[in-house]
């Protein structure tokens, strides 16, 4: 496509949040990089300008204008504070694609605080009722962002929603961020995706791989 | 975000409170700000644009770069390259952004599903259509049979603060005049009044 899409970024500050943005800054989008903290979030969008002076990047103060802009909206913030962000967004985002990052771990990464019939992708897509929420960018840890191919074997990310078009776009912004996508099924696969990361999580931890790990499906 | 949508339909075909809120959401709140595009040429048009505030045109450019501008869109008005939209063909025209614009977009997906929940959004875009349909007619007359002067009379009556908000040379790219010609033809009727 050539005509250039516009990213807002909600809490491009933060480890994955700025990980995604700096992925997504090789792309041909526009990225709108916000977060609480003004300061923070300008701090990474001058790096990514100065490391890849053809990007077309801005730190925005206000999510809400940022996500009225936007084609597309990722919400690259902690379970618990995906709530608040809906609120903010709700009118803006409307017939939007917007990305759910997230995975609800509970404090000793044990276990998940959401229910077992449902995940975070699926709580906010009831906050977001008219929004297209996709599940993606959870099965990959921020260092892999950088190095999206570890041991000569590219990562796959899983990517999962109910609206066709909308998985097509988001599976592009994947691969563009170096990841091979693969389209895991409607929304409600999310749960097994977030469990997935959880596991990777405590691999993870008790492995010592240094969070550079990442899901690959063999196959013929 | 909506008010100036729902004015003109309301203006066309009266909606009950319920209705408009079942139309809203289907709709895209869109931000564009100037020189921004909503659609590049060989892309696939993939929404109606309503303005809500803003400035935007469509225009074609040919073999030697030259810009045609096919439409200006101002509040109230509606633009997209309809071929594309309706075809899904990659479209013609490029529409961008002449003034930082408000927009309130009808993508096809939510087109399809609101002509078939929603009978009054099908009388909406009818009239619409048919609208566009005669704008076209006049547009095509004018430019093919009135003299220069004539033309620009009848561009200012079908955009009447425009003349004020885009350069000249546009106008005159719209009305497939050199901006020569078209700054002769204003000056010989400023003389006259």
């Amino acid at each position: 496509m050539k005509t250039i899409q516009t990213i807002a970024i909600i809490g491009a500050s933060g480890n994955m949040g700025a990980a995604i943005s700096k992925s997504l800054a090789k792309g041909n989008y526009r990225l709108l990089l916000c977060a609480n903290d003004l300061d923070k979030v300008q701090a990474v969008a001058e790096e990514i300008q100065s490391n890849q002076p053809a990007a077309s990047v801005e730190a925005v103060d206000c999510s809400v204008d940022a996500s009225w802009e936007a084609d597309i909206i990722i919400a690259a913030v902690p379970h618990d504070a995906e709530r608040e962000v809906a609120q903010k967004i709700k009118e803006v985002a409307n017939q939007k694609i917007v990305i759910s990052i997230a995975n609800p771990l509970n404090d000793s990464y044990d276990g998940l605080v959401t229910a077992p019939y449902t995940s975070a992708a699926e709580e906010l897509q009831k906050l977001l009722p008219n929004a297209k929420v996709i599940k993606a960018f959870n099965t990959t840890f921020a260092a892999d962002f950088a190095t999206p191919v570890i041991d000569g074997k590219q990562a796959d990310a899983f990517v999962a929603g109910n609206d066709e078009e909308a998985l097509q776009t988001v599976s592009e912004l994947v691969s563009t961020a170096g990841f091979n996508p693969i389209v895991a099924g409607d929304l409600s696969v999310s749960g097994t995706l977030e469990r997935m990361q959880l596991l990777l999580i405590q691999l993870n931890m008790k492995y010592d791989y240094n969070w550079l790990a990442g899901w690959k499906i063999l196959h013929q | 975000m909506y008010e100036l949508f729902f004015q003109k339909f309301n203006e066309k075909v009266p909606l009950t409170l319920e209705e408009q809120e079942q139309i809203k959401t289907y709709l895209t709140p869109k931000k564009l700000r100037k020189r921004q595009y909503l659609l590049q040429d060989g892309d696939v048009c993939k929404s109606i644009a309503f303005v809500e505030k803003g400035a935007l045109r469509a225009y074609t450019v040919d073999e030697n770069m030259n810009e045609h501008i096919i439409q200006f869109a101002i509040e109230g008005w509606t633009i997209s390259d309809l071929f594309s939209y309706l075809t899904a063909e990659p479209a013609t025209y490029t529409i961008d952004a002449l003034e930082d614009a408000e927009l309130v977009l009808i993508t096809r997906a939510a087109h399809d599903e609101l002509l078939k929940t929603q009978p009054k959004y099908e009388t909406y875009i009818r009239l619409l259509i048919t609208g566009a349909y005669i704008a076209l007619q006049r547009r095509l007359t004018s430019n093919i049979s009135l003299p220069a002067e004539e033309r620009y009379t009848r561009f200012t009556e079908t955009y009447p603060d425009i003349a004020q908000r885009v350069p000249q040379h546009m106008i005159a790219s719209y009305m497939g005049l050199t901006p020569e010609t078209l700054s002769r033809v204003r000056k010989k009727m400023a003389e006259r009044r």
